[in-house]
């Protein structure tokens, strides 16, 4: 049962991605990308990944998804910017390069020993009382607070440093700013 | 029915795959860092399937919290994931305000 909602959202996952990438109008994407993450969602509670699976939907079906509604919306592209005027002949070279990807990391996932040596291990059948509660939130937050503290410390620095990134580009300078700063690009007929 | 690692790891190759198509082939800022997504999307997903596979009826095949140790790494993915979001989206506004275009073969600046 739990290996069928796998394979009917593992395909739902590659339909909704494909036409993530292929829709022309960016809304039409990003709608699409939020059922994406729900259905991964899904597969995260399949292999027994309950926080995760509403961590999935919080940060990236809420939060990032705002972000770049949000961003679309600022931008608000007209029909004429949204045409990418792209060529054909790249658009095959695209397809041909991902082509190329999938078989050469399909190539690698059927030629490993580690990887074939599973092989059929049913990942939805039971496991241990001591190990089945390894995805949950108790769990995660003492390994996460113990062993891996480090790391999450410097996660917390990361985002600081993207905060402050995030802000200093999208800032408008005042024009007085500006022209202190950039006087050879803005005025160019001024200081000649 | 069963679900076996390979099974998974194939999914996940198909979803970074065409996160790297639409990388390729697309032409606007924001699709561009949707595809990102979906490709970050499917290595979480390759993270998990390991984990859940080295979580083996007789126990862990890993000591301690070891268990949890695929969690904590999809976690900080996650965590890099929206960071990149946030800074791609910044660049993407101050782009578009100094050139008023978002489509990323205007931005030619720096080509020799």
């Amino acid at each position: 049962m739990d290996a069928l909602v796998f394979y009917i959202s593992g395909i739902l996952m590659v339909a909704s991605a494909l036409l993530v990438v292929t829709r022309k109008n960016p809304v039409y994407s990003a709608i699409l990308l939020v059922v994406f993450f729900l259905l991964t969602s899904l597969n995260f509670l399949v292999l027994r990944s309950p926080f995760l699976a509403v961590i999935q939907v919080l940060v990236y079906g809420g939060a990032i998804m705002v972000l770049f509604v949000f961003v679309l919306m600022l931008l608000n592209l007209t029909e004429e910017e949204l045409d990418e005027k792209v060529e054909p002949g790249r658009k095959l070279l695209a397809g041909a390069g991902s082509v190329l990807l999938f078989v050469l990391l399909a190539w690698a996932i059927n030629s490993s020993e580690r990887i074939q040596a599973a092989g059929d291990t049913d990942l939805t059948g039971p496991v241990k009382e001591s190990v089945a509660r390894a995805g949950e939130t108790r769990e995660i937050g003492e390994a996460l607070f113990s062993e891996h503290i480090l790391p999450f410390e410097f996660t917390s620095i990361l985002i600081f440093i993207a905060i402050i990134g995030a802000i200093y580009l999208t800032k408008t300078r005042r024009a007085d700013e500006r022209q202190a700063t950039e006087p050879a690009v803005e005025q160019p007929e001024e200081s000649a | 029915m069963t679900l076996s690692l390979d099974l998974c790891l194939y999914l996940c190759a198909a979803v970074f795959s065409i996160g790297v198509y639409g990388v390729l082939s697309r032409q606007n800022i924001i699709v561009i860092l949707m595809s990102l997504e979906l490709m970050l999307n499917g290595v979480n997903l390759a993270i998990i399937s390991f984990g859940r596979y080295f979580i083996t009826p007789e126990g862990s095949a890993l000591s301690g919290t070891g268990a949890s140790s695929s969690q904590i790494f999809v976690i900080i993915v996650l965590a890099i994931a929206a960071a990149e979001a946030a800074v791609g989206l910044a660049i993407l506004l101050a782009v578009y305000r100094r050139w008023r275009s978002a489509r990323i073969g205007d931005m030619r600046l720096l080509k020799g």
